[in-house]
């Protein structure tokens, strides 16, 4: 299972069985991950297409959407932020 | 240094007496404390809510206040932040800064402000009579961040 975090807006639009997630065998990296859930969940899909969004793996900043995703990581969705 | 992200309402004068305490070495505070306004942009504000992530929030305002700190050689810093629900007239955030002069102090306090409106891990959402809203960094905000970066 993959843990999946969804902040500010896109914890709106996000359904709560979403938080733990078992991913299907074609979805192997950040990418294939946020496209699956666009798929799934147009809502969140079209949140996450209109505003800059960074995924956080395990606590870090993903900078490479290519990172593998697998059994017992924690992905975060992060919305532009608004702190101060 | 010290970094603190609350659930709970804190007394900004309280946190500065404490954080000021004893230190005869240094000739300069600067402090800035920001509050949930009871009124914004012509709309009341009932409640602001602020979402965080918890670990990576603490650890990147943390990264933030180091970076901004080794910039103008201010090691001595002072940054707490509420997340939760907060009412009109609460303090949002501190950022307090000591040091021997107060140029850098200030330039401290001034940049690391820019620096969390636009990338701490903190998501803002006002309600007022009209409902709800999140916010968003605004386009000056988005430029007093570039300024900042610039020096």
């Amino acid at each position: 299972m993959v843990r999946l975090i969804f902040l500010g807006k896109f914890g709106d639009v996000a359904p709560a069985d979403l938080a733990e997630v078992s991913l299907p065998g074609d979805v192997r990296t950040l990418h294939d991950l946020q496209h699956w859930l666009a798929r799934q969940q147009p809502l969140l899909g079209e949140a996450m297409a209109a505003a800059p969004t960074r995924l956080i793996l395990n606590q870090c900043v993903a900078h490479d959407l290519s990172s593998p995703v697998a059994d017992g990581d924690e992905v975060a969705f992060l919305p532009p932020m608004s702190g101060g | 240094m010290a970094v603190r992200v609350t659930q709970g309402a804190f007394d900004p004068q309280r946190e500065i007496a404490a954080f000021t305490a004893g230190r005869d070495d240094a000739g300069a505070l600067v402090s800035f404390v920001g509050y949930c306004r009871a009124v914004t942009g012509g709309a009341t504000v009932q409640e602001l809510r602020i979402d965080h992530y918890p670990g990576f929030t603490e650890k990147e305002i943390a990264r933030l206040a180091e970076q901004v700190s080794r910039r103008f050689e201010c090691p001595d810093f002072l940054v707490v932040h509420r997340v939760g629900t907060i009412h009109p007239g609460e303090a949002i955030v501190l950022v307090a800064a000591l040091s021997t002069h107060r140029a850098n102090t200030f330039d401290m306090v001034r940049v690391l402000m820019d620096y969390l409106k636009t990338d701490a891990p903190l998501w803002k959402k006002e309600t007022g009579p009209q409902g709800t809203r999140w916010i968003e960094p605004r386009p000056e905000d988005h430029a007093r961040r570039m300024e900042a970066e610039k020096g």
